[in-house]
């Protein structure tokens, strides 16, 4: 297979899919590179092999991943699944590794629709076996159609939790319990957001919806839920919490955590594009134009990786950034590219409108304070909570500084599961702003892989040595 | 568990040495917990067990040795012939009698 393509789309979720039929669509040589074995990211988990019960059960929303995957089928994208990217250049090359070899390839474009992943929360026990991400108990479900047939907890905050309590209701499994860390009075801030919202009350009426199940169910569902514990010592055997001044305690034998979603970064972090901190969401994402395109000429960011705003605004974000491609490749001129976007641009419009609703109802409140020392929060290298603190107390404020010392962040994760708590307990504990905390390097690879693949790997003509692949990146 | 709400085609495999049938056309990860098999690997930091978490290749915690490399469970399909070492007894001897 050739090594220079057109433009190279890292990611088959929603963004990935649509970029890459659009592109292809255009005539355009499109590889799409993808980590999962089977295409549709998260959101379309396993969509080309879903069975008519799941369609039924996961109704229009995931069904709508057919279409999208259909299109992709006939485009003639080019696809590689199990592709996991393990450096991206800001001049385009691109390393992965797919089935034990890695290979050098270039394209004239990057798409990197990353997508997200679930906010990871540390708190005491949330490492112990049996205590999963909520949206890793709905992959279970759509990629393998399993269930929870044992007692079980679901706690955290968003509208993913609730959606993934009304599915498990729906299949009558054995909830004790729904622990809302959302607090029981709205913020204040919500009511602004009220009137944009009402333009879509389609989606508010599904949020109706959902809370109607929830509380006509025998579950019993607390909000303004504080100091989540899991209980155990080689698998979960329950969960404590407090409301007030009331402490809870249930039998579980499985905990799904949940606490909203934020970007997959990492990549762009690697690659050198500049970051930006959302304050109401409590998270990073690369600086992109309205196209998608970060800082450098050839690099976009699509979907939710660029910023979470859900599976269609994703699918809309990436055909963007593929028409600004088209247009840089001189397929489009930039009347058309304009003309092709201006119903994309409405129709995101649209999608957008209950978003800071959600966002200011939903509004992350992580209180590193509140979490007991010996909170594992990198689980990799087991350094705890109270680490960090004895650390940032000896007069370190900045987060990569925190890591050398601490080693959080330096295990196989590479601070995937610790990155964001670390720096919101370094804000925290020292006083300084989280920008000033700062963001962990990211290096390549952006995965483990083995160093024979690395040796014996194909770099290409312009490649002179595999030392150079890991020449110092940005900073 | 879980329980798995249509079985799918087995595929055999070698887990932990010992031959095991597991649900196929889903990842390694989530094959072990249809079958209820939750620990994936003993952290080397803490020695404690783990489970998968994320599944979806982010936490690594269910990195464990397939066909002779560490991978992520979750993300690796499982196949007919698959030699899957968790390598979660407790110490070095139960591991040597259990592969014998």
């Amino acid at each position: 297979m050739s090594m220079q393509h057109d433009a190279v789309v890292i990611g088959a979720g929603p963004a990935g899919l649509a970029a890459a039929s659009r592109l292809a669509e255009l005539g355009l040589d499109v590889l799409t590179l993808d980590e999962q074995f089977r295409l549709g990211g998260q959101i379309y988990r396993h969509i080309e092999k879903a069975s008519d019960q799941q369609f039924r059960f996961l109704g229009d929303d995931y069904a709508r991943g057919q279409i999208l995957a259909a299109r992709f089928r006939k485009s003639g994208a080019k696809y590689e699944s199990s592709a996991t990217v393990w450096q991206i250049e800001p001049d385009g090359s691109i390393c992965y590794s797919r089935h034990g070899k890695s290979k050098r390839i270039k394209g004239s474009y990057i798409i990197a629709a990353t997508g997200a992943m679930e906010r990871p929360v540390p708190l005491p026990g949330w490492n112990l076996p049996g205590v999963i991400g909520a949206g890793a108990a709905n992959n279970l479900a759509k990629e393998a159609g399993l269930q929870p047939d044992v007692p079980l907890v679901i706690a955290g905050s968003g509208p993913l939790l609730l959606l993934e309590a009304t599915q498990l209701i729906k299949k009558g499994a054995k909830i004790e319990a729904i622990l809302d860390t959302t607090p029981q009075i709205p913020p204040l801030s919500a009511a602004p957001k009220i009137p944009p919202a009402l333009l879509r009350t389609d989606f508010l009426l599904k949020g109706v919806a959902m809370m109607q199940m929830i509380r006509r169910s025998s579950v019993p569902y607390l909000k303004g839920v504080t100091d989540i514990r899991c209980l155990g010592s080689e698998q979960v055997t329950g969960v404590e919490a407090r409301q007030g001044d009331r402490t809870l305690t249930f039998d579980a034998k499985m905990v799904l955590l949940h606490f909203g979603v934020i970007p997959n970064t990492h990549i762009f972090r690697q690659a050198g594009c500049r970051m930006a901190w959302k304050n109401d969401q409590r998270y990073w994402h690369p600086v992109c134009d309205n196209w998608g395109r970060t800082n450098f000429e050839r690099i976009f960011a699509a979907g939710d990786g660029a910023a979470v705003y859900g599976a269609l605004a994703a699918e809309y974000k990436g055909e963007l950034a593929a028409l600004e491609t088209a247009r840089c490749l001189g397929i489009l001129p930039e009347y058309e590219r304009d003309a092709l976007a201006a119903p994309l641009r409405a129709a995101l419009k649209k999608d957008m409108y209950p978003r800071p609703l959600i966002d200011a109802l939903f509004s992350p409140h992580f209180d590193a304070t509140a979490l007991p020392d010996e909170t594992v929060l990198c689980r990799c290298e087991h350094v705890t909570v109270g680490d960090i603190r004895k650390v940032v107390a000896e007069g370190v404020h900045e987060v990569n500084e925190v890591k050398i010392i601490t080693r959080s962040g330096m295990g196989p994760c590479q601070g995937r599961m610790c990155g964001p708590a670390l720096a919101e307990i370094v804000a925290s504990e020292s006083g300084v702003s989280i920008q000033k905390a700062g963001l962990l390097n990211i290096r390549p690879p952006l995965k483990p892989i083995p160093l024979d693949e690395v040796a014996t790997m194909d770099l290409g003509p312009d490649g002179s040595g595999p030392a150079n692949l890991f020449k110092n990146q940005s900073k | 568990m879980f329980k798995q709400q249509h079985p799918t085609k087995a595929v055999s495999v070698l887990l932990d040495g010992r031959p095991s049938s597991l649900p196929g056309g889903m990842s390694v990860a989530a094959a072990l917990l249809a079958t209820g098999e939750i620990v994936s690997r003993l952290s080397p930091s803490s020695g404690k067990p783990c489970s998968p978490h994320c599944l979806m290749g982010i936490c690594y915690e269910c990195l464990m040795e397939i066909d002779g490399y560490q991978r992520q469970a979750c993300m690796t399909e499982v196949q007919e012939g698959m030699v899957i070492n968790r390598n979660i007894l407790k110490n070095k001897e139960d591991q040597h009698e259990h592969a014998a």
